[in-house]
């Protein structure tokens, strides 16, 4: 019995001495992590805003729709960002797309993702993004699948990141929609 | 064993991934570009370091029945912390490994070298042992990176924190028709197959030379 109460206070005391480091190092990093992850979010709303203001933030659809911020030319609505969670091949991908008001993709950005580097994590080029710009409208829709695309070789090896942002982009595309003018 | 011979055994003699082979996720999955595996080696280098100094100081604390589990808990520690720096304060570094850096967790070379070398050894050749195996790791993954990216992408990425903070050379030719399979995993194991296959024959080769495998 002494035996098995040894070995359990030392590996409790391993557990708590690593507890205690981490807590020091979360302590001074948390705030450093935060500040980033809000400048992050706030330069790809920049990015995606197509040059328009940007409005209130407005709640989602609680689904894959975190929140909406409208976009305005003066005082007229000219469109809306929506800030998108959709799946990857390695975990969630959060991005930001703006949309006219008949569901024209302006703009997109990946905000944060666990894509495989040189693959999926290709998404978060401009060039990537670009594939989806002036579609979504009337007559123009947007690529289901790789397939769709001029050049599949562009995803070759990341059809499931391709398909998530498509899809989320799809989505995004069909609520601007649904909201009306 | 001589300090130098524990620090050096880790990049040619015993290098982890062409002759122990550990670590195998990592070096197929990250190895699409060069500037890839310098981050996942440098980051491998300094779980590494801090595990088996570490576990190496605890060894005649740490009881055996409890020994895989402490370890675990030891080097979790390190690679939470490791996170956790470089979200705060090299964001781009974070963003570029991904998903391999909490990975770094199961990477077989951390607890293999903890359970084979820190836990019967000192401290500082323990230390030695981490810097020459991280080493080695970061030059092996470095290699099939380099050849995967040359032929598959016609490319070299050196740097690459984002599209303005990035520096890649291009190689004429290849990169207008690369061969595209390379990028991809059946490309990784072709890849680690020629290599392995070569550092196979050239230590025979040596050993049949009679000179040290």
């Amino acid at each position: 019995m002494k035996q098995y109460l040894k070995v359990a206070f030392i590996l409790f005391a391993i557990c708590a001495v690593s507890a205690i480091l981490l807590a020091a190092v979360n302590q001074i990093t948390a705030p450093y992590i935060e500040y980033n992850t809000m400048q992050t979010t706030a330069a790809a709303l920049d990015a995606v805003s197509g040059g328009y203001t940007q409005g209130e933030h407005l709640e989602g659809n609680g689904d894959n729709i975190n929140y909406i911020v409208p976009l305005y030319d003066g005082d007229e609505l000219a469109g809306y960002i929506l800030e998108l969670s959709t799946s990857g091949y390695g975990g969630e991908i959060v991005m930001a797309a703006s949309y006219r008001l008949d569901g024209t993709v302006i703009s997109s950005k990946v905000m944060s993702d666990d894509e495989t580097p040189g693959l999926g994590k290709n998404a978060e080029e401009s060039w990537y993004m670009a594939m989806f710009e002036g579609l979504g409208g009337e007559g123009r829709p947007l690529p289901e699948s790789k397939n769709d695309l001029a050049d599949p070789s562009v995803v070759s090896g990341a059809s499931v990141t391709f398909a998530g942002v498509s899809s989320a982009i799809r989505s995004g595309s069909e609520y601007v929609k649904s909201l009306g003018r | 064993m001589s300090h130098m011979k524990e620090l050096t055994k880790g990049i040619f003699r015993e290098n982890p991934t062409f002759i122990i082979m550990l670590g195998m996720c990592p070096t197929l999955g990250v190895t699409t570009q060069v500037f890839n595996a310098f981050g996942m080696g440098a980051s491998v280098l300094f779980v590494l370091l801090g595990s088996n100094i570490f576990i190496s100081a605890l060894r005649k604390v740490i009881p055996d029945s409890i020994r895989i589990p402490a370890y675990i808990v030891v080097i979790a520690s390190f690679v939470t912390i490791v996170e956790m720096v470089l979200h705060a304060f090299v964001p781009a570094v974070f963003n570029a490994l991904g998903v391999y850096l909490p990975l770094i967790v199961v990477n077989c070379i951390i607890l293999g070298r903890a359970e084979a070398f820190a836990n019967k050894n000192t401290v500082l050749d323990s230390a030695l042992d981490a810097v020459g195996m991280g080493i080695g790791f970061t030059l092996a993954l470095s290699l099939i990176a380099a050849i995967r990216e040359i032929i598959g992408n016609g490319t070299i990425t050196l740097f690459n924190l984002s599209e303005t903070q990035r520096f890649v050379i291009t190689i004429p030719g290849l990169s207008e028709s690369p061969v595209r399979v390379l990028t991809l995993a059946a490309g990784a194991l072709l890849v680690m197959g020629y290599l392995k296959a070569f550092f196979t024959w050239n230590s025979e080769r040596r050993a049949a030379r009679g000179g040290r495998v």
